[in-house]
């Protein structure tokens, strides 16, 4: 039975993130095809506060859903920086995006 | 004549136009900025599917079935499909796109590790680096531990090499090919899949059922295509590292590097070692459990891509292996018992395809290869040397039949061998010179029904014609609901020896009393895959049922007399029938549970009397679950393989068994766990955690220069709980 309640409460914590409040940035970048969707994807899951981002190949927006407690916009906005892409109207690092594959560098 | 055809066609279309809404449009393409009509599109309306082609102007006109809005579908092969909804009279303008794009497409779609296509009228499953990754896969053959159409099990108790069964039958009867270029053929067959190191490889195609006939006379009960990683593929990190170390002293490297010369040249060079030496001796019968194995493997490809024009490839591979085996330095006599397997390859090959301008579906492809394969083996005071020279050229033709759903390719293989053995000192030289021609016609019906029928021609030795026909057919209940069936003839030159060289790892005297005939089997199967979703949840069913029956076949009888293995021609039948299901699910979003259970009935005549074939199970389950956290950040898999009981060989006397006649079943479990950062992965894992084995794979180990010893039968793992870690590296 008490196995049973500390396994519980672990699943709880599990589940914390549900709980926690979660807010909705869209994005537009300089993110162009499937490759720069796989990168910058990959990048941001390992940005701190960031629980999920999507990004739509059709008008190159992506929408990130992050926890204000832990990061904001301006962060996110420079994380994708750093990943070699623009940001609405914050523009790539250089070093970063010259490491990007060829078809990532088309405007 | 077509012409005057079409233009009835037309006619009579045009006629029943009146009082029907006609749609009517173009197809065209851009090629350099200006646009090119299509000809021979489909066009057609769903779900009515009535359509018609485009003309030489790429222009088409067809009658609204319903009324608006309604869908159009405008297919053509080797492009991009696309839907349009219509909603007026007016003319559509439909710019199609080569299919080029669909790929990248296809790759950001959810990609599954056992990718069953839909698409392939061939019974494939595609197995992606996500299944590879899954086991610690330092080779091919140990890629297919998850895959339950396909068994891995050890020939002999010395040599420490797993061999492949498919349909129930040795890998020997399965083609092996990489790029569509033969791999590994002929003498390398045996120990072929060992050959081909894990991280090199991007994808595996396996297929079910007899192969194409463009791919040759072989590939009895099956057909595995390797992809290997490519210099122009942009996903490909420009450097990528992995190391790789068991806590036995095993320990293995792989190095790629590519570059990028220009768009169109690009290069990789694929580096692989291992090693393996530690003398282990659990269950204390004298022999090393493992073997010492060391390794150089190397791949050098350079890659000519010019997009839908010009295609060029030259690889260069040089391999070193070093298997040594046999008793430890702990025992004591006067002269050890030894196993060594030494071999040495060089394969030159290349490819260079080129497609018609403007005509995507009109191409002509060449393949050629040139190999040296060189085996030194011994097994106490048996050895077996060859060395085997081949060249093999391909050339194929591909075009369509007045329509794009009317394909064929034809062309011609030659294949040129020497062989040259030494057999306990006797030299056996073996010389083929084997031209071949082929033609293969695919019919589609739009995306319902799909027929390929081949045939081919080759002169054997002896100016003697072999006629081989095979059919693959595909039909679509629906979108996921479908049905494939084959049938086909095969031809093999058996190896004698080469191809069953683990019978050296016994005392029992070999016994040739005829000249071994050509082996040749049919092969028929029919498999049904239906993909349904309940609650969100995605379903995937999959049967399949196969029977390969042998017309000839070289019979190894290790049952007729305990003393000696006979090779034989085939008098009497010879088949394998086997039945599988497969189960998917998706339990949770990146939860996955799979379930497969398989049947396999292999006999064969040995003396006159049909027996089950020896050190085959019946009965095999397997499940798998793979769970990845929503980051992607960690990955977890787990595999569970039940196999049955199967029939020993006929052994003077049987330590171990003591007379019985079959082997117990057994559960092998595998664990994995994959932690992914930002630049590398770190995984670790366990291989057959409950540490089980067959406990005296030998018999009689004291005494392995005397009359019963023999490590040829075998029937569960040898090796025990193998602890492994690694990490893979990337810079891009």
């Amino acid at each position: 039975m008490k196995s049973t309640t500390i396994l519980f409460i672990i699943f709880l914590f599990f589940l914390n993130p549900v709980f926690s409040q979660k807010d909705t940035v869209n994005i537009h970048t300089s993110a162009v095809c499937d490759m720069c969707k796989k990168t910058l994807e990959k990048d941001l899951t390992f940005e701190k506060g960031v629980s999920k981002s999507i990004l739509n190949l059709d008008d190159n927006i992506l929408t990130v859903i992050y926890n204000p407690e832990k990061t904001n916009v301006d962060k996110i906005r420079l994380a994708i920086n750093k990943s070699g892409y623009d940001a609405d109207s914050l523009k790539a690092d250089p070093k970063a995006f010259n490491r990007l594959p060829d078809c990532c560098k088309k405007e | 004549m077509t012409k005057n055809i079409l233009f009835l066609i037309l006619f009579f279309s045009i006629k029943q136009v009146s009082g029907q809404i006609k749609i009517a449009g173009s197809v065209i393409e851009n090629i350099q900025s200006k646009e090119v009509p299509l000809t021979g599109v489909s066009v057609f309306f769903i779900p009515e599917n009535q359509g018609v082609f485009t003309d030489n102007l790429g222009e088409f006109s067809l009658n609204l079935p319903v009324g608006f809005p309604a869908k159009l579908v405008i297919s053509f092969p080797g492009y991009t499909n696309d839907t349009l909804e219509i909603n007026s009279a007016e003319p559509v303008r439909i710019l199609l796109k080569k299919s080029v794009n669909l790929k990248e497409v296809e790759v950001t779609a959810k990609k599954e590790a056992l990718a069953v296509s839909t698409i392939n009228p061939m019974n494939s499953i595609k197995i992606t680096q996500v299944e590879l990754l899954k086991a610690a896969c330092c080779n091919l053959s140990e890629a297919f531990e998850t895959n339950p159409s396909v068994n891995v099990a050890y020939k002999d108790a010395v040599t420490g090499v797993k061999e492949i069964q498919l349909l129930g039958l040795g890998g020997i009867y399965v083609q092996l090919q990489s790029e569509n270029i033969p791999e590994m053929h002929g003498l390398a067959g045996i120990y072929g899949l060992t050959f081909i190191p894990g991280p090199w490889i991007e994808s595996i195609q396996l297929t079910k059922g007899s192969g194409s006939v463009i791919n040759g006379y072989e590939s009895t009960t099956g057909q595995i295509n390797v992809e290997y990683k490519k210099p122009m593929d942009m996903e490909q990190p420009r450097f990528f590292l992995n190391l790789f170390g068991d806590e036995r002293g095993g320990m293995e490297a792989n190095i790629i590097l590519k570059h990028t010369y220009s768009s169109l040249w690009s290069t990789m060079l694929m580096l692989h070692g291992r090693r393996m030496k530690n003398e282990v001796d659990r269950n204390h019968d004298g022999f090393m459990d493992i073997p010492d194995n060391s390794s150089i493997n190397i791949y050098n490809r350079w890659n000519y891509h010019k997009a839908n024009k010009r295609e060029a490839q030259i690889n260069l591979k040089l391999l070193s292996d070093e298997i040594k085996g046999g008793q430890t330095s702990n025992v004591v006599s006067p002269e050890l018992y030894k196993t060594m397997v030494n071999t040495k390859r060089a394969e030159l090959s290349g490819k260079l395809g080129f497609i018609y301008k403007d005509k995507p579906f009109k191409s002509i492809g060449n393949i050629f290869q040139i190999s040296v394969h060189d085996m030194k083996s011994s097994f106490g005071l048996k050895n077996y040397n060859a060395t085997e020279s081949s060249f093999y050229l391909q050339n194929i033709y591909q075009n369509i039949l007045w329509q794009s759903n009317h394909q064929y390719k034809t062309g011609f293989t030659y294949r040129y061998n020497y062989l040259e053995q030494h057999f306990s000192g006797l030299p056996v030289i073996i010389e083929e010179n084997i031209p071949g021609i082929f033609f293969e016609y695919t019919y589609n019906y739009l995306d319902k029904f799909t027929l390929i029928s081949g045939v081919r021609e080759d002169i054997q030795k002896n100016e003697k014609f072999v006629f081989i026909p095979r059919i693959h057919g595909k039909y679509n209940f629906s979108e996921n609901f479908i049905v494939r069936f084959s049938g086909g003839k095969s031809y093999r030159l058996p190896y004698e020896i080469a191809n069953h060289l683990s019978v050296l790892a016994s005392s029992r005297q070999i016994v040739f009393n005829e000249k071994i005939n050509p082996e040749t089997a049919w092969n028929y199967g029919i498999n049904f895959t239906k993909k349904f979703s309940i609650v969100s949840h995605e379903i995937t069913l999959s049967a399949d049922a196969y029977r390969t029956e042998f017309v000839n076949q070289l019979v190894v009888d290790s049952y007729t007399d305990s003393t000696k293995i006979f090779f034989n021609n085939l008098y009497g039948e010879s088949y394998s029938n086997s039945l599988q299901f497969t189960f998917n699910i998706e339990l949770l979003e990146k939860l996955n549970l799979r379930l497969a259970y398989k049947f396999e009935d292999v006999r064969s005549t040995f003396n006159g009397k049909t027996e089950q074939q020896p050190l085959v199970s019946k009965n095999r389950a397997l499940g798998t679950i793979s769970y990845v956290t929503s980051d992607e950040h960690w990955k977890f898999d787990y595999t569970l393989a039940l196999e049955g009981k199967k029939k020993l060989q006929n052994v003077y006397y049987d330590l171990e068994n003591n007379g019985k006649q079959f082997s117990p079943s057994f559960t092998i479990m595998n664990i994995q766990a994959t932690k992914v950062f930002r630049k590398f992965e770190l995984y670790s894992g366990a291989e057959n955690l409950f540490d089980f084995r067959q406990l005296n794979p030998i018999i009689h180990p004291e005494n392995p220069f005397g009359n019963s010893f023999d490590a040829t039968n075998i029937w569960g793992p040898i090796q025990g709980r193998r602890i492994y870690a690694g990490i893979r590296l990337s810079i891009s």
